[in-house]
């Protein structure tokens, strides 16, 4: 019976690599978490006051460092801030130039985290918002720091979100100081991986990342780089990058729902084609 | 073998994912960052109530449970925690040596239950060996279940202690 047992386990896990985690398997998930959800969310509602307490009590110690870490970084941000309105207005000027339109004030759901994955290798969460609120699978989920991860699985009243720190989950970047692109994938826990495979300018340590727009909507703070690297061979540029998110202490995300990838690729279509037929009608205009 | 000890088992594993889920989830309770391994832990507890045909099944069932609720490739968890159970069913008679075997077994067994996951996980494409910190992913949840081990092992043998009363009255 353990053999045939273990056998089972070894064929269900075969079919779900081929079937890349959809078809039954992925019926097989959503059913589970339905019938979970519930028990999941009583026990969360009774014991996260208790929880809270506990940490608070346990983290006392710290509360005063914590504070006049706070402190500091509130200083630091009312400058950033008063740099940020100078260069608002430079960037408004710069996308009446060239044409762009930048999605402000998207669309969002708010949802709060109820439980986690069973052990310490998952990198999910289950939030307590469904397709009953707009969601829907690979919708960008954010919180006040940044990217978080993205919806992989929906059932009517609740979601799993899949965190950056998955190895499965890739997310176009773009670093703000060289507007280069790359991509940056999980590593299972703690940093991520950054890779450039068309870099021209080294990356340094500090420098921000935000989505490219790719997949995500652009702008979204996904980390900065941890250490300095410059091309190797062949233009790749590897390092590591902390995300901006604290992904271990996550509660309340934004689940982004008035962008789609699909929808932002068609409107660059007409963009460019609108572009095109422009400058076409311009040169006949002028070779006429 | 009474149909009751394999249901209260179940339950047992079912209470114990959920729990794992939310209590010593994201944001729960976790010392040093990693929560104890409480279904591997349930299905050590129950070896020594149910035959072990009836454990591999608690084990299996657990397991895949597990894979459902994570986001791993599905049946690993069920190939771990079967292991497991087997391995808990041929140490069960050890356990009345005494309170250190049940500990060594306890610690030892989650052990291997999270070694064993991340070879499977590995084999499976996730490359879950190369994560950071795996070691204190590997060893402090055995050292976590080994301070839960007390009340789950106490509030297990009531539960399968009353369940038996309550035969035995209706037997009288």
């Amino acid at each position: 019976m353990f053999l045939s047992l273990v056998a089972v386990g070894f064929i269900m896990a075969t079919f779900d690599v081929r079937a890349s985690g959809t078809g039954l398997g992925e019926v097989m998930r959503e059913g589970t978490q339905s019938m979970f959800t519930p028990f999941q969310r009583g026990v969360d509602w009774v014991t996260r006051p208790v929880i809270g307490f506990v940490d608070g009590a346990a983290n006392l110690a710290g509360l005063r460092e914590e504070n006049e870490r706070l402190a500091h970084r509130v200083r630091e941000l009312e400058t950033q801030v008063q740099e940020t309105d100078a260069l608002k207005e430079q960037v408004a000027q710069l996308e009446s130039i060239s044409g762009l339109e930048v999605p402000e004030d998207l669309a969002f759901v708010l949802a709060r985290i109820f439980s986690s994955g069973p052990s310490a290798f998952d990198n999910v969460r289950y939030i307590d918002k469904g397709s009953n609120d707009g969601i829907v699978q690979g919708q960008a989920v954010v919180d006040e720091d940044g990217l978080i991860g993205r919806v992989d699985l929906v059932s009517a009243d609740a979601a799993r979100i899949r965190l950056i720190t998955d190895p499965i989950v890739s997310v176009g970047v773009r670093v703000l100081a060289t507007n280069e692109t790359g991509v940056v994938s999980g590593m299972g826990d703690g940093p991520l991986r950054l890779e450039m495979f068309r870099a021209t300018e080294p990356v340094y340590e500090g420098n921000r990342l935000v989505t490219d727009g790719s997949r995500f909507p652009p702008g979204i703070s996904v980390g900065t780089v941890r250490r300095t690297a410059d091309i190797e061979v062949g233009f790749v540029l590897r390092t590591e990058i902390d995300p901006a998110a604290r992904l271990s202490k996550i509660d309340y995300v934004k689940v982004i729902v008035g962008w789609s990838a699909i929808d932002a690729g068609l409107q660059q279509g007409e963009v460019a084609s609108t572009t095109t037929t422009t400058s076409t009608s311009t040169t006949t205009t002028v070779g006429g | 073998m009474s149909r009751s000890r394999v249901v209260i088992s179940l339950v047992a594993v079912l209470v114990a994912i959920v729990i794992q889920t939310t209590v010593f989830g994201s944001g729960g309770i976790q010392p040093l960052g990693i929560a104890p391994a409480l279904v591997t832990l349930v299905v050590i507890a129950v070896s020594t109530h149910i035959e072990s045909e009836y454990l591999l099944l608690i084990g299996f069932t657990g397991g895949t449970l597990m894979d459902l609720m994570g986001s791993g490739t599905l049946g690993l968890w069920a190939m771990t925690l079967t292991v497991v159970a087997y391995a808990a069913g041929r140490l069960k008679r050890r356990f009345v040596d005494g309170p250190w075997i049940i500990a060594g077994v306890v610690v030892g067994l989650t052990a291997l239950s999270q070694f064993l996951f991340v070879l499977l996980a590995t084999l499976f494409g996730h490359g879950t060996i190369t994560q950071p910190g795996l070691l204190s992913k590997i060893l402090l949840p055995g050292v976590w279940n080994l301070i839960l081990a007390v009340p789950v092992f106490w509030f297990l043998g009531r539960a399968f202690e009353s369940r038996q009363r309550g035969v035995g009255v209706r037997r009288a």
